[in-house]
Protein backbone atom coordinates (compact mmCIF):
# COMPACT_ATOMS: atom_id res chain seq x y z
CA UNK A 1 0.00 0.00 0.00
CA UNK A 2 3.35 2.39 0.01
CA UNK A 3 3.79 4.05 -3.28
CA UNK A 4 5.73 6.80 -5.14
CA UNK A 5 4.37 9.96 -6.22
CA UNK A 6 7.15 11.04 -8.12
CA UNK A 7 10.39 10.47 -6.29
CA UNK A 8 10.02 12.33 -3.68
CA UNK A 9 6.01 11.71 -2.13
CA UNK A 10 5.16 9.07 -0.77
CA UNK A 11 1.36 8.24 -0.99
CA UNK A 12 0.00 5.36 1.69
CA UNK A 13 -3.67 4.04 0.80
CA UNK A 14 -4.95 3.44 4.08
CA UNK A 15 -8.37 1.36 4.68
CA UNK A 16 -8.72 1.70 8.44
CA UNK A 17 -5.12 0.76 9.43
CA UNK A 18 -2.68 2.64 10.81
CA UNK A 19 0.76 3.74 9.68
CA UNK A 20 3.46 5.76 11.85
CA UNK A 21 4.82 8.71 9.82
CA UNK A 22 7.75 11.50 11.03
CA UNK A 23 5.66 13.77 12.74
CA UNK A 24 4.63 16.83 10.57
CA UNK A 25 5.50 14.77 7.72
CA UNK A 26 1.76 14.75 6.33
CA UNK A 27 1.56 17.36 2.80
CA UNK A 28 -2.14 16.27 2.20
CA UNK A 29 -4.63 13.52 2.39
CA UNK A 30 -8.11 12.60 0.62
CA UNK A 31 -10.66 10.77 3.04
CA UNK A 32 -10.59 10.87 6.60
CA UNK A 33 -7.71 10.79 8.58
CA UNK A 34 -6.63 11.09 11.87
CA UNK A 35 -3.23 12.12 13.45
CA UNK A 36 -1.87 11.76 17.19
CA UNK A 37 1.63 11.99 18.48
CA UNK A 38 3.21 8.90 19.83
CA UNK A 39 5.92 9.83 22.76
CA UNK A 40 8.83 7.95 22.47
CA UNK A 41 8.50 7.04 19.04
CA UNK A 42 5.54 4.49 19.69
CA UNK A 43 7.07 2.41 21.92
CA UNK A 44 6.01 2.94 25.36
CA UNK A 45 7.64 3.91 28.42
CA UNK A 46 10.72 1.51 27.76
CA UNK A 47 10.96 3.87 24.40
CA UNK A 48 10.58 6.69 25.79
CA UNK A 49 13.24 6.63 28.43
CA UNK A 50 15.78 4.57 25.91
CA UNK A 51 15.72 7.06 23.17
CA UNK A 52 15.86 10.01 25.68
CA UNK A 53 19.06 8.25 27.23
CA UNK A 54 20.43 7.57 23.73
CA UNK A 55 19.80 10.63 22.28
CA UNK A 56 18.28 8.68 19.15
CA UNK A 57 15.00 11.04 19.76
CA UNK A 58 12.27 10.40 17.18
CA UNK A 59 9.09 12.17 16.83
CA UNK A 60 6.63 9.95 15.10
CA UNK A 61 3.02 10.28 14.76
CA UNK A 62 0.19 7.62 14.19
CA UNK A 63 -1.87 8.39 11.26
CA UNK A 64 -5.14 6.34 11.00
CA UNK A 65 -8.16 6.56 8.31
CA UNK A 66 -10.03 5.97 5.46
CA UNK A 67 -8.74 7.48 2.28
CA UNK A 68 -5.02 7.63 0.39
CA UNK A 69 -2.63 9.85 2.29
CA UNK A 70 0.86 12.29 1.18
CA UNK A 71 3.92 12.40 3.28
CA UNK A 72 6.66 14.22 2.24
CA UNK A 73 10.11 15.53 3.75
CA UNK A 74 11.98 19.09 2.79
CA UNK A 75 12.02 17.65 -0.64
CA UNK A 76 14.64 14.63 0.38
CA UNK A 77 14.27 11.20 -1.95
CA UNK A 78 11.85 8.76 -0.98
CA UNK A 79 13.19 4.60 -1.01
CA UNK A 80 10.98 1.76 -0.55
CA UNK A 81 11.88 -1.06 1.71
CA UNK A 82 10.06 -4.34 1.92
CA UNK A 83 11.00 -6.35 5.19
CA UNK A 84 10.32 -10.00 5.92
CA UNK A 85 11.23 -10.70 8.97
CA UNK A 86 14.93 -9.39 8.60
CA UNK A 87 15.49 -6.04 10.18
CA UNK A 88 16.63 -2.67 9.05
CA UNK A 89 19.17 -0.31 10.66
CA UNK A 90 18.38 3.61 9.81
CA UNK A 91 19.08 6.87 11.15
CA UNK A 92 15.80 7.96 12.79
CA UNK A 93 15.86 11.20 11.29
CA UNK A 94 16.52 9.38 8.06
CA UNK A 95 13.02 7.64 8.54
CA UNK A 96 10.29 8.63 7.29
CA UNK A 97 7.53 5.92 7.12
CA UNK A 98 6.55 2.74 8.22
CA UNK A 99 3.72 0.13 8.66
CA UNK A 100 1.96 -0.06 12.01
CA UNK A 101 2.96 -4.07 12.49
CA UNK A 102 7.23 -3.31 12.33
CA UNK A 103 8.32 -2.53 15.41
CA UNK A 104 11.23 -0.15 15.83
CA UNK A 105 13.74 0.23 18.82
CA UNK A 106 16.93 1.43 19.15
CA UNK A 107 20.47 -0.24 19.19
CA UNK A 108 24.35 0.43 19.79
CA UNK A 109 26.14 0.98 16.73
CA UNK A 110 29.89 1.36 18.47
CA UNK A 111 32.65 3.50 17.12
CA UNK A 112 31.03 4.13 14.12
CA UNK A 113 28.34 6.03 15.36
CA UNK A 114 30.58 8.75 16.34
CA UNK A 115 32.53 9.15 13.02
CA UNK A 116 29.05 9.65 11.04
CA UNK A 117 28.26 12.19 13.13
CA UNK A 118 25.08 10.26 14.06
CA UNK A 119 25.66 9.41 17.89
CA UNK A 120 26.76 6.29 19.26
CA UNK A 121 22.98 4.58 18.72
CA UNK A 122 20.94 3.76 15.42
CA UNK A 123 17.11 2.82 15.03
CA UNK A 124 16.12 -0.62 14.21
CA UNK A 125 12.55 -1.84 12.28
CA UNK A 126 11.93 -5.40 12.62
CA UNK A 127 8.99 -7.46 10.96
CA UNK A 128 7.23 -7.67 8.13
CA UNK A 129 6.04 -4.90 5.97
CA UNK A 130 6.95 -1.97 4.64
CA UNK A 131 8.87 1.16 5.64
CA UNK A 132 9.82 4.48 3.53
CA UNK A 133 13.50 5.98 4.16
CA UNK A 134 14.84 9.38 3.10
CA UNK A 135 18.11 10.15 1.38
CA UNK A 136 19.59 13.37 -0.12
CA UNK A 137 19.82 12.84 -3.23
CA UNK A 138 18.58 9.36 -4.60
CA UNK A 139 19.93 6.31 -3.00
CA UNK A 140 21.86 3.56 -4.14
CA UNK A 141 21.57 0.16 -2.75
CA UNK A 142 24.54 -2.24 -3.06
CA UNK A 143 24.14 -5.54 -2.26
CA UNK A 144 27.07 -7.05 -0.19
CA UNK A 145 28.38 -11.06 -0.24
CA UNK A 146 30.06 -13.40 1.87
CA UNK A 147 33.17 -12.55 -1.09
CA UNK A 148 32.83 -8.86 -0.84
CA UNK A 149 33.08 -7.05 1.75
CA UNK A 150 31.85 -3.34 1.24
CA UNK A 151 33.84 -0.25 2.18
CA UNK A 152 31.31 3.15 2.67
CA UNK A 153 32.02 6.51 3.24
CA UNK A 154 30.37 7.39 7.38
CA UNK A 155 28.92 10.34 5.84
CA UNK A 156 27.17 8.71 2.84
CA UNK A 157 26.02 5.79 4.88
CA UNK A 158 21.98 6.37 5.43
CA UNK A 159 20.92 2.64 6.04
CA UNK A 160 21.17 -1.73 5.89
CA UNK A 161 19.57 -3.92 6.23
CA UNK A 162 20.31 -7.44 6.56
CA UNK A 163 22.61 -9.92 8.32
CA UNK A 164 25.59 -7.78 8.03
CA UNK A 165 28.52 -6.90 10.61
CA UNK A 166 29.93 -3.56 10.33
CA UNK A 167 33.19 -2.48 11.73
CA UNK A 168 35.34 0.71 11.31
CA UNK A 169 38.51 1.41 9.90
CA UNK A 170 40.66 4.68 9.63
CA UNK A 171 43.61 4.95 7.45
CA UNK A 172 44.97 7.45 9.13
CA UNK A 173 48.87 7.68 8.63
CA UNK A 174 51.52 11.07 8.71
CA UNK A 175 49.73 12.92 5.91
CA UNK A 176 46.52 13.30 8.36
CA UNK A 177 48.53 14.22 11.22
CA UNK A 178 50.11 16.54 9.48
CA UNK A 179 46.89 18.30 8.00
CA UNK A 180 47.11 16.68 4.15
CA UNK A 181 44.59 13.81 4.11
CA UNK A 182 42.52 13.15 1.90
CA UNK A 183 39.23 13.47 3.45
CA UNK A 184 38.32 10.18 3.34
CA UNK A 185 40.69 8.86 6.52
CA UNK A 186 37.56 6.66 7.83
CA UNK A 187 35.12 3.78 6.32
CA UNK A 188 33.15 1.89 7.15
CA UNK A 189 33.15 -2.18 6.37
CA UNK A 190 30.22 -4.29 5.94
CA UNK A 191 30.80 -8.03 5.65
CA UNK A 192 27.96 -10.75 5.30
CA UNK A 193 25.19 -11.08 3.58
CA UNK A 194 23.07 -7.46 2.97
CA UNK A 195 22.14 -4.71 1.34
CA UNK A 196 23.10 -0.97 2.10
CA UNK A 197 22.02 1.87 0.96
CA UNK A 198 24.23 5.27 0.25
CA UNK A 199 23.10 8.45 -0.57
CA UNK A 200 24.83 10.70 -3.05
CA UNK A 201 26.04 13.45 -0.54
CA UNK A 202 27.80 13.34 2.48
CA UNK A 203 27.04 14.65 5.86
CA UNK A 204 29.48 16.54 7.75
CA UNK A 205 31.72 14.44 9.61
CA UNK A 206 34.26 13.97 11.72
CA UNK A 207 36.03 11.59 9.47
CA UNK A 208 34.97 13.61 6.35
CA UNK A 209 37.44 16.67 8.19
CA UNK A 210 40.73 14.73 8.32
CA UNK B 1 2.08 26.02 -25.54
CA UNK B 2 4.04 28.83 -25.15
CA UNK B 3 6.30 27.36 -22.16
CA UNK B 4 8.19 23.99 -22.79
CA UNK B 5 9.75 22.21 -19.85
CA UNK B 6 13.70 21.12 -20.60
CA UNK B 7 14.18 19.40 -17.63
CA UNK B 8 12.41 19.38 -13.57
CA UNK B 9 14.42 23.04 -13.01
CA UNK B 10 14.06 25.12 -16.24
CA UNK B 11 11.41 26.30 -18.85
CA UNK B 12 11.81 27.63 -22.22
CA UNK B 13 9.20 30.26 -23.68
CA UNK B 14 8.81 31.20 -26.98
CA UNK B 15 8.00 34.50 -27.61
CA UNK B 16 6.64 35.92 -30.75
CA UNK B 17 6.26 39.46 -31.82
CA UNK B 18 2.72 41.03 -30.72
CA UNK B 19 2.82 38.32 -27.73
CA UNK B 20 3.96 39.61 -24.48
CA UNK B 21 5.16 37.46 -21.79
CA UNK B 22 5.73 38.52 -17.61
CA UNK B 23 8.33 36.80 -15.60
CA UNK B 24 10.26 37.24 -12.40
CA UNK B 25 13.13 39.69 -12.66
CA UNK B 26 16.10 38.24 -12.74
CA UNK B 27 14.41 34.89 -13.88
CA UNK B 28 16.00 34.83 -17.30
CA UNK B 29 18.96 32.27 -17.53
CA UNK B 30 19.63 32.43 -21.39
CA UNK B 31 17.74 33.80 -24.73
CA UNK B 32 17.63 33.42 -28.39
CA UNK B 33 17.20 35.80 -31.21
CA UNK B 34 15.69 39.48 -30.40
CA UNK B 35 14.18 39.60 -27.05
CA UNK B 36 13.70 42.62 -24.93
CA UNK B 37 13.94 42.41 -21.61
CA UNK B 38 11.57 45.35 -19.82
CA UNK B 39 11.18 46.11 -16.15
CA UNK B 40 7.58 46.11 -15.10
CA UNK B 41 7.73 48.55 -12.46
CA UNK B 42 3.51 48.44 -11.87
CA UNK B 43 4.50 44.72 -10.89
CA UNK B 44 2.32 43.26 -13.59
CA UNK B 45 -0.91 44.23 -15.64
CA UNK B 46 -3.16 47.17 -14.58
CA UNK B 47 -3.12 50.74 -14.35
CA UNK B 48 -1.69 52.49 -11.49
CA UNK B 49 -4.19 51.58 -9.10
CA UNK B 50 -3.62 47.98 -9.60
CA UNK B 51 -0.12 48.73 -9.22
CA UNK B 52 -1.19 50.82 -5.65
CA UNK B 53 -3.15 48.14 -4.58
CA UNK B 54 -0.34 45.58 -4.75
CA UNK B 55 1.85 47.68 -3.18
CA UNK B 56 -0.84 47.50 -0.35
CA UNK B 57 -1.53 44.12 -0.34
CA UNK B 58 2.49 43.33 -0.03
CA UNK B 59 2.03 40.82 -3.20
CA UNK B 60 3.76 43.03 -5.24
CA UNK B 61 6.88 40.43 -7.28
CA UNK B 62 9.26 42.63 -9.00
CA UNK B 63 8.16 41.47 -12.48
CA UNK B 64 9.57 42.09 -16.04
CA UNK B 65 8.00 42.21 -19.59
CA UNK B 66 9.58 40.27 -21.90
CA UNK B 67 8.46 40.88 -25.79
CA UNK B 68 10.48 40.49 -29.37
CA UNK B 69 10.72 37.27 -31.00
CA UNK B 70 12.58 34.03 -29.97
CA UNK B 71 13.25 31.85 -27.53
CA UNK B 72 13.92 32.30 -23.33
CA UNK B 73 14.89 29.81 -20.56
CA UNK B 74 13.69 30.33 -17.33
CA UNK B 75 14.79 29.47 -14.22
CA UNK B 76 15.01 30.76 -10.47
CA UNK B 77 16.98 29.23 -7.38
CA UNK B 78 16.74 25.30 -8.02
CA UNK B 79 13.54 25.91 -7.61
CA UNK B 80 11.18 22.83 -9.35
CA UNK B 81 9.33 24.35 -12.03
CA UNK B 82 5.35 23.22 -12.85
CA UNK B 83 3.35 24.82 -16.16
CA UNK B 84 -0.37 24.91 -15.55
CA UNK B 85 -2.48 25.93 -18.38
CA UNK B 86 -5.81 27.36 -17.68
CA UNK B 87 -8.61 27.73 -19.78
CA UNK B 88 -10.53 29.37 -18.43
CA UNK B 89 -10.86 29.30 -15.14
CA UNK B 90 -9.03 31.25 -12.19
CA UNK B 91 -5.60 30.41 -10.50
CA UNK B 92 -4.94 31.07 -7.32
CA UNK B 93 -0.85 31.49 -6.17
CA UNK B 94 1.30 33.22 -4.42
CA UNK B 95 3.16 36.34 -5.80
CA UNK B 96 6.49 34.92 -5.12
CA UNK B 97 5.74 31.50 -6.31
CA UNK B 98 5.35 32.81 -10.02
CA UNK B 99 8.36 32.62 -12.31
CA UNK B 100 6.31 33.47 -15.55
CA UNK B 101 3.43 33.89 -17.29
CA UNK B 102 1.26 34.85 -20.74
CA UNK B 103 0.44 38.50 -20.66
CA UNK B 104 -3.37 36.73 -22.30
CA UNK B 105 -3.77 36.15 -18.42
CA UNK B 106 -5.69 38.66 -16.35
CA UNK B 107 -4.13 39.38 -12.99
CA UNK B 108 -5.63 40.16 -10.10
CA UNK B 109 -5.15 40.09 -6.04
CA UNK B 110 -7.68 38.44 -3.72
CA UNK B 111 -8.40 39.28 -0.53
CA UNK B 112 -8.87 36.26 1.75
CA UNK B 113 -11.55 37.73 3.45
CA UNK B 114 -13.92 37.94 0.71
CA UNK B 115 -13.39 34.01 0.74
CA UNK B 116 -15.12 33.01 4.22
CA UNK B 117 -14.76 36.23 6.59
CA UNK B 118 -12.47 36.31 9.27
CA UNK B 119 -11.56 32.81 9.36
CA UNK B 120 -10.18 33.52 5.68
CA UNK B 121 -7.91 36.03 7.43
CA UNK B 122 -7.12 34.22 9.91
CA UNK B 123 -6.32 31.16 7.54
CA UNK B 124 -4.39 33.91 5.22
CA UNK B 125 -2.05 34.44 8.49
CA UNK B 126 -2.09 30.93 9.44
CA UNK B 127 -1.11 29.60 6.09
CA UNK B 128 1.87 32.04 5.78
CA UNK B 129 0.28 33.63 2.90
CA UNK B 130 -0.64 37.16 4.14
CA UNK B 131 -4.18 38.07 3.53
CA UNK B 132 -4.10 38.35 0.09
CA UNK B 133 -3.44 36.37 -3.13
CA UNK B 134 -2.53 36.55 -6.59
CA UNK B 135 -5.57 35.48 -9.25
CA UNK B 136 -4.48 35.10 -12.86
CA UNK B 137 -7.75 34.25 -14.90
CA UNK B 138 -8.61 33.55 -18.76
CA UNK B 139 -6.91 31.52 -20.99
CA UNK B 140 -2.74 30.25 -21.41
CA UNK B 141 -0.15 29.02 -19.43
CA UNK B 142 1.74 29.95 -16.52
CA UNK B 143 5.00 28.59 -14.68
CA UNK B 144 5.04 28.12 -10.77
CA UNK B 145 7.86 27.35 -8.64
CA UNK B 146 7.96 24.99 -5.65
CA UNK B 147 10.29 23.38 -3.66
CA UNK B 148 10.75 19.85 -4.56
CA UNK B 149 8.45 18.27 -6.78
CA UNK B 150 4.57 19.49 -7.44
CA UNK B 151 2.11 16.85 -7.66
CA UNK B 152 -1.64 17.49 -8.30
CA UNK B 153 -4.55 16.07 -6.31
CA UNK B 154 -8.07 16.19 -8.35
CA UNK B 155 -11.09 18.17 -6.20
CA UNK B 156 -14.72 16.94 -6.75
CA UNK B 157 -17.36 17.56 -4.43
CA UNK B 158 -17.36 14.23 -3.46
CA UNK B 159 -13.65 14.35 -2.89
CA UNK B 160 -12.70 16.73 0.17
CA UNK B 161 -8.44 17.18 -0.09
CA UNK B 162 -6.98 18.21 3.05
CA UNK B 163 -3.36 20.20 2.62
CA UNK B 164 -0.59 21.21 4.62
CA UNK B 165 -0.69 25.05 4.57
CA UNK B 166 3.08 25.07 4.32
CA UNK B 167 3.30 22.10 1.19
CA UNK B 168 0.22 23.93 -0.12
CA UNK B 169 1.82 25.51 -3.91
CA UNK B 170 -1.61 27.02 -5.73
CA UNK B 171 -5.56 25.71 -6.97
CA UNK B 172 -7.37 26.36 -9.72
CA UNK B 173 -11.24 25.81 -10.61
CA UNK B 174 -14.26 26.04 -8.29
CA UNK B 175 -12.40 25.07 -5.19
CA UNK B 176 -13.96 26.92 -2.11
CA UNK B 177 -11.14 26.51 1.09
CA UNK B 178 -11.53 26.19 4.81
CA UNK B 179 -9.11 26.13 7.24
CA UNK B 180 -9.78 22.84 9.71
CA UNK B 181 -8.17 22.39 12.97
CA UNK B 182 -7.33 19.45 14.53
CA UNK B 183 -6.36 20.68 17.56
CA UNK B 184 -6.47 18.22 21.24
CA UNK B 185 -5.28 18.86 24.05
CA UNK B 186 -2.20 17.21 22.93
CA UNK B 187 -0.74 20.32 20.89
CA UNK B 188 -1.59 22.17 24.05
CA UNK B 189 0.83 20.48 26.17
CA UNK B 190 3.26 20.55 23.78
CA UNK B 191 2.85 16.96 22.17
CA UNK B 192 1.56 17.51 19.00
CA UNK B 193 1.40 15.65 15.75
CA UNK B 194 2.44 18.95 14.32
CA UNK B 195 -1.08 18.68 11.99
CA UNK B 196 -2.84 21.13 13.81
CA UNK B 197 -4.37 23.06 10.65
CA UNK B 198 -5.05 21.66 7.11
CA UNK B 199 -6.46 23.76 4.28
CA UNK B 200 -9.75 21.71 3.90
CA UNK B 201 -10.31 21.90 -0.15
CA UNK B 202 -13.42 21.36 -1.62
CA UNK B 203 -15.77 21.85 -5.14
CA UNK B 204 -13.96 21.51 -8.57
CA UNK B 205 -10.96 21.61 -9.32
CA UNK B 206 -7.11 20.94 -9.23
CA UNK B 207 -5.09 21.57 -5.97
CA UNK B 208 -0.92 21.81 -6.27
CA UNK B 209 0.85 20.18 -3.43
CA UNK B 210 5.03 20.20 -3.15
CA UNK B 211 7.10 17.05 -1.86
CA UNK B 212 8.78 19.58 1.19
CA UNK B 213 7.29 22.03 3.93
CA UNK B 214 9.06 24.58 3.39
CA UNK B 215 8.26 28.30 1.75
CA UNK B 216 10.38 29.51 -0.69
Amino acid sequence: MFRLEGSKTLAVDLTGDAVKAKNGSMVAYEGQMAFKKMTGGGEGLRGMVTRRLTGESMAVMQVTGQGTCYFADRASEINLVSLHGDKLYVEASNLLCTDAGLRTGTTFTGLRGGATGNGLFTTTVEGTGQAAIMSDGTAVVLRVSAQYPLFVDPGAYIAHQGSLQQHFQSGVNFRTLIGEGSGESFQIRFEGEGLVYVQPSERNTIGGNV
Amino acid sequence: MPFREINSKMVEATVLPGQRLFSQRGAMLAYKGEVSFTPNLQGGQGGIMSMIGRRVANEATPLMSVEGSGTVLFGHGGHHVQVINLTGDTLYVEADRLLAFEGTLQQGTMFMGSQGGVMGMVRGQVTGQGLFTTTLKGHGSVAVMAHGGVFEIPVTPQHAVHVDPQAYVAHHGDVRNKLSTALGWRDMVGRGSGEGFQLELSGNGTVYVQASEEKL
